[in-house]
């Protein structure tokens, strides 16, 4: 629910369990509680998409029976594994730009756990308009980090189990050209476009690729999307949201001609979740030109990634909690 | 070594299915998110490391997942039954 400053203090002083999403000046003023929180000033409401810097995204947690807020660093990010509960959830958010969501990108497909353990999550941001920092808080402290990442681990009653799903727009064609890489990287120069070396620079720009198109990865049937963050021509270097993988075979999405009406399209075999949590991707925000525009069932913060285990980019990300 | 996945009332033998699954040798893509990259990662796993000792790693890690999830993957179970 989108509320105001004073209905999020109420709620908190209600001792209920909330993930927050909003603009630093107002979690700096929110009292210490059961909540974590991340910075954003974009969210999709029910009325649709908004830039607003007054109101706070709040999702009450009603279905945990237990919970705990931890704060993580990159030497101890996938200790999340180890505090999760048996039967739960965790709500991960991580500053962007941050160490730990560096190392959280790159290893958490290596994860020998992760996936015994539903974790959704965001990356939190900033106004692109300002100068601003990532943060994200720690409710029962109250204190902000910039270099931390903050877990909400929910236990759920024994008939209660956390569901994931996410809403991927994009797709790829097989004929397409196949782009591998030969190691595990944020950053790269050079890749294997159907196997053939080539400067990934120098191919974007000679094939005139969209870059507002993300790269993307088969994952048995779950599409992940690696966006493009930069392109310098001068140093022949591609900036990515997310590491590109060794191993992985990558294509450029087809082009979407109208996101409204793909995202509109796609979201048409999701009217029966319930989601708990969801959130959309700060590019889907700007390119699709999500203002304004509703995501039903969806509604939540627009973030600068998306976990849903493992970081995605340009993804819609949802929880769910379903009955065994 | 054969093992059981056990969900609701009834019990099978997965262990041949997820062997091939696992080395590419056949093909399942699920509904359930955490499943289909848990497929993904283990035969990138056993990929690098095509050992019998591998297998058997990406096979418990496997029979973890569905001991643990089983109530929202009769579906899968049942398909991979006849897989």
């Amino acid at each position: 629910m989108f509320v105001s400053l004073n209905d999020a203090i109420s709620l908190i002083q209600e001792d209920k369990i909330l993930h927050i999403a909003a603009d630093e000046t107002l979690l700096n003023q929110l009292p210490k509680g059961k909540w974590i929180a991340g910075t954003t000033p974009y969210f999709i409401t029910e009325q649709g998409g908004i830039t607003c810097k007054d109101k706070l995204f709040v999702s009450e947690i009603t279905c945990a029976v237990d919970y705990k807020t931890v704060v993580y660093e990159k030497s101890n990010i996938f200790d999340i594994t180890k505090d999760a509960y048996p039967n739960g959830m965790t709500i991960l958010i991580m500053p962007f730009a941050s160490d730990v969501a560096v190392f959280y990108a790159k290893e958490a497909p290596n994860s020998d756990d992760l996936l015994m353990n539903p974790t959704v999550g965001w990356i939190s941001g900033y106004d692109l308009s300002t100068n601003s920092k990532a943060k994200v808080y720690e409710g029962t402290t109250g204190i902000c980090y910039d270099d931390k990442a903050v877990a909400l681990h929910i236990c759920l009653s024994d008939d209660k189990m956390a569901s994931l799903g996410i809403v991927n727009i994009f797709n790829t064609d097989e004929n397409d050209v196949k782009i591998e890489f030969i190691e595990d990287s944020l950053s790269v120069t050079k890749c294997f476009a159907n196997g053939k070396e080539v400067i990934l620079s120098d191919y974007i720009v000679e094939n005139k690729i969209d870059t507002h198109l993300p790269l993307v990865a088969d994952y048995n049937s779950v599409l992940v999307n690696v966006s493009i963050k930069s392109i310098s021509e001068k140093n022949k270097m591609v900036d990515f949201y997310a590491p590109v993988f060794a191993g992985k075979e990558y294509r450029f999405a087809r082009s979407v001609s109208n996101y409204e009406a793909s995202f509109n399209e796609r979201l048409q075999g999701f009217k029966d979740v319930k989601p708990i949590f969801s959130c959309n991707c700060i590019l889907n925000y700007l390119y699709g030109e999500l203002d304004g525009k509703i995501t039903p069932p969806f509604t939540g913060p627009v973030t600068f990634g998306e976990i849903a285990y493992q970081l995605l980019n340009q993804t819609l990300v949802y929880a769910e909690i379903i009955s065994k | 070594m054969l093992y059981y996945v056990r969900s609701g009332n009834y019990s099978m033998d997965l262990d041949l299915t997820f062997e091939k699954l696992i080395k590419k040798q056949a093909k399942y893509e699920s509904t359930v998110l955490g499943l289909n990259l848990l497929i993904s990662r283990l035969q990138k796993k056993y990929s690098i490391n095509q050992s019998p000792e591998e297998l058997q790693i990406c096979l418990q890690e496997m029979k973890a997942f569905f001991e643990k999830f089983g109530s929202i993957l009769e579906k899968d179970m049942e398909a991979l039954k006849k897989l």
